[in-house]
């Protein structure tokens, strides 16, 4: 199954690069397999990861692959990380709620099949929801998706909703 | 019973912190519904076996165990065993679960009423599994995910609402949960006690609506 989705993504993107030989010539096809790892982390990790004093604007997505509202806006989430990736002052995360020990079985396969690059962390701290939950916001009552922008670990705003791209962009450049 | 203290302190103390910084952030999202203490209003659902359901129906009950759940919620279906539990542990004291699925089917075809018939019927629900058509109930919980939980006291003839959150602290392990967040506030209330973890979050699938 795997061998097949490679196979045809090896397709598309060929049939991409005779369209637009410069933009996909250099990364994506490399790209793409080095990126798309998930990393299990626990909060504490999580938080040394999102809260870093590095200047950078960080926009932090809460998913799931089996969350039907998460999976709608990723693909706007994809577009607006390839506008403000190379913003050396820009920095978007994938935080996966699925199971650990779905990571490497659901979680991975999804991010290749979709062709994701992007970081992308797996929370594996079921036991301690109630308080990373409101430590990441006061008000976010658990429904996901949830947004959540950063810098120097101060938070800037936070969204418990499918967010619609012109939103994400706008919130993007009001901080950036 | 002291981690919960440490746990409560630190929850509070991060709390704080936030709300700090979040008022200098709009609003929007700030919930509205019902907070710990609140009257719950009461409602008249269609169940599963389409006869409707109301609140006052339950004239021996001391209180409800109310549950907004789904069929299609991964979340939901983990804890689905735990809520038959739930049922069968509390309803004999006083305590009955009362399920509502919140959300419209035609954003999620999966929790369509039809869909909650053939789910209640494939799990043997012992309580009433009722659908919020309209959407008009779990709006004015302010629920929004599922599975959402609220423990309702009855109390001079008004529900009051007396635990919002979590089943317990471990949705994909039942075996291995420190903290079972509602049989600890039926058990205080049925003792005559205050419940000391009054709310916890927890992550789950956002309630279904479609946009304005």
């Amino acid at each position: 199954m795997r061998i097949q989705i490679l196979i045809l993504m090896t397709m598309i993107n060929f049939n991409s690069q005779g369209q637009n030989t410069k933009k996909n010539m250099s990364g994506e096809l490399s790209g793409i397999n080095d990126n798309q790892k998930v990393t299990v982390v626990n909060f504490t990790k999580l938080e040394t990861i999102i809260n870093k004093k590095d200047n950078k604007l960080y926009v932090i997505n809460f998913w799931a692959t089996w969350c039907s509202p998460c999976v709608m806006e990723l693909p706007d989430f994809m577009e607006v990380n390839k506008i403000y990736h190379n913003n050396p002052k820009f920095k978007m995360i994938l935080v996966s709620l699925d199971l650990a020990k779905e990571a490497e079985t659901i979680v991975q396969p999804f991010l290749v099949k979709n062709k994701m690059n992007v970081e992308v962390y797996l929370l594996d701290d079921n036991k301690r929801m109630n308080q990373w939950i409101p430590a990441i916001d006061s008000k976010w009552s658990g429904a996901i998706p949830a947004t959540v922008f950063y810098r120097n670990g101060i938070k800037l705003d936070f969204k418990e909703s499918k967010m619609e791209k012109s939103e994400l962009i706008e919130i993007i450049n009001k901080n950036l | 019973m002291k981690n919960i203290g440490i746990n409560l302190s630190l929850i509070i103390l991060l709390a704080l912190s936030c709300q700090i910084k979040a008022q200098k952030m709009d609003n929007m999202s700030e919930h509205k519904g019902y907070k710990v203490g609140d009257i719950a209003t009461g409602f008249k659902l269609k169940n599963v076996d389409n006869k409707m359901v109301s609140l006052s129906d339950y004239k021996e009950a001391k209180g409800f165990i109310v549950i907004f759940t789904c069929n299609h919620c991964p979340y939901a279906k983990a804890y689905e065993n735990r809520i038959i539990g739930l049922n069968h542990k509390y309803a004999s004291k006083g305590y009955p679960v009362i399920a509502i699925n919140p959300n419209d089917p035609k954003v999620e075809p999966q929790d369509s009423f039809e869909g909650m018939q053939q789910r209640a019927k494939d799990k043997s629900f012992t309580f009433p599994y009722l659908f919020d058509e309209g959407q008009t109930i779990y709006p004015q919980y302010g629920a929004t995910r599922t599975p959402h939980v609220f423990v309702l006291q009855k109390t001079n003839g008004k529900n009051i609402v007396r635990y919002i959150g979590a089943i317990d602290d471990n949705y994909a392990d039942p075996n291995d949960v420190s903290h079972k967040y509602v049989e600890d506030a039926v058990d205080a209330l049925l003792s005559g006690k205050p419940v000391v973890q009054a709310t916890t979050v927890a992550i789950g699938c956002s309630i279904k609506a479609q946009k304005d």
